[in-house]
């Protein structure tokens, strides 16, 4: 499957990365980082045009997110169980209804290219929680150009080792994302020990 | 009281512990970032493989038999097998020779 979206992205170009990046906002799993590493690895070669590839990866994954926003919003209980069936389980939508009124925007950012595995269920979340839609669409728009810039940015500057940048940028992400679980259990850790000294 | 503090600290020991895993390990990668050829797959077009292994694109098509289709043949070499009939594998190991050769030669690869 990867393989057939980086022969599409690679023959098609932006068009191509437009219909991709969308429907992958939507939940379909697929490799946007890797795509987005292509593009710019393809930009760098004359192949593609910078601003039409931010555009179409930004333009893109806005659409998708807000047609998951959307649905969430305004789609009623079936959508949303429709939708949440293709994402997984019913329970984990009302866990990312919670994250999403506690992290709010920034949640909505970091979800957009740095844990972008949860953006297509906080999409969905922030609809149901009834997020307010002006500012899903400015936290959306914000992270979405945010990703779609650093990661061609990267593939023109490393265009001749896109699958080894590819998997940096991998573990990189695990361990930004561990590193961010640590900073939040050490505080629990520090709060429940002064629990336990205050008694 | 004492079993919660426990679990949270165990997860936090945890997330450290793959913090410096995964840290160590994209660190590793990123230092081979500038060394080691980036492979081919059956996805890349060929200009985008010229691209990678610093070889003139022509060349790469004079070595497979393959005429460029104008004015930028962007055919991934899964494709360019299966219109030439011809195994993938094959084409790549073609292409392969070709890079190493073109790597070897006196001139060198352009920078």
């Amino acid at each position: 499957m990867s393989e057939q979206l980086l022969a599409a992205v690679s023959q098609y170009g932006a068009p191509a990365l437009f219909g991709i990046v969308a429907i992958a906002a939507l939940g379909v799993p697929l490799p946007i980082t890797l795509l987005l590493i292509v593009s710019g690895a393809m930009v760098s070669q004359g192949a593609m045009n910078l601003w039409w590839t931010i555009g179409a990866a930004g333009v893109g994954s806005i659409l998708g997110d807000q047609a998951g926003y959307a649905i969430g919003r305004w789609g009623g209980g079936v959508a949303v169980s429709k939708l949440g069936r293709l994402l997984g389980k019913r329970s984990r939508l009302e866990a990312m209804e919670a994250k999403a009124r506690v992290w709010g925007g920034p949640g909505i950012f970091l979800t957009r290219w740095l844990i972008s595995a949860l953006g297509p269920w906080i999409n969905l979340a922030s609809g149901t929680a009834g997020y307010p839609w002006h500012r899903f669409v400015f936290w959306d728009a914000l992270g979405e150009f945010t990703g779609a810039v650093l990661y061609i940015s990267l593939g023109r500057f490393f265009s001749d080792h896109v699958m080894a940048l590819y998997a940096v940028l991998g573990d990189l992400t695990w361990a930004v994302a561990a590193l961010l679980i640590a900073i939040v259990l050490g505080y629990q850790l520090l709060v429940h020990l002064r629990r336990e000294h205050l008694r | 009281m004492w079993r919660t503090t426990l679990t949270v600290g165990l997860a936090f020991v945890l997330a450290i512990a793959g913090t410096f895993v995964f840290g160590y390990r994209a660190g590793r990668q990123a230092r081979l970032l500038h060394f080691e050829n980036e492979p081919i797959r059956p996805w890349m077009s060929v200009p985008f493989i010229a691209h990678t292994h610093h070889v003139p694109t022509s060349v790469l098509f004079q070595a497979i038999g393959v005429e460029p289709r104008e004015p930028h043949d962007r055919r991934s070499v899964r494709r360019i097998a299966r219109e030439t009939n011809r195994p993938v594998p094959e084409l790549m190991a073609e292409l392969q020779r070709a890079i190493n050769v073109a790597s070897h030669s006196p001139g060198g690869p352009p920078p």
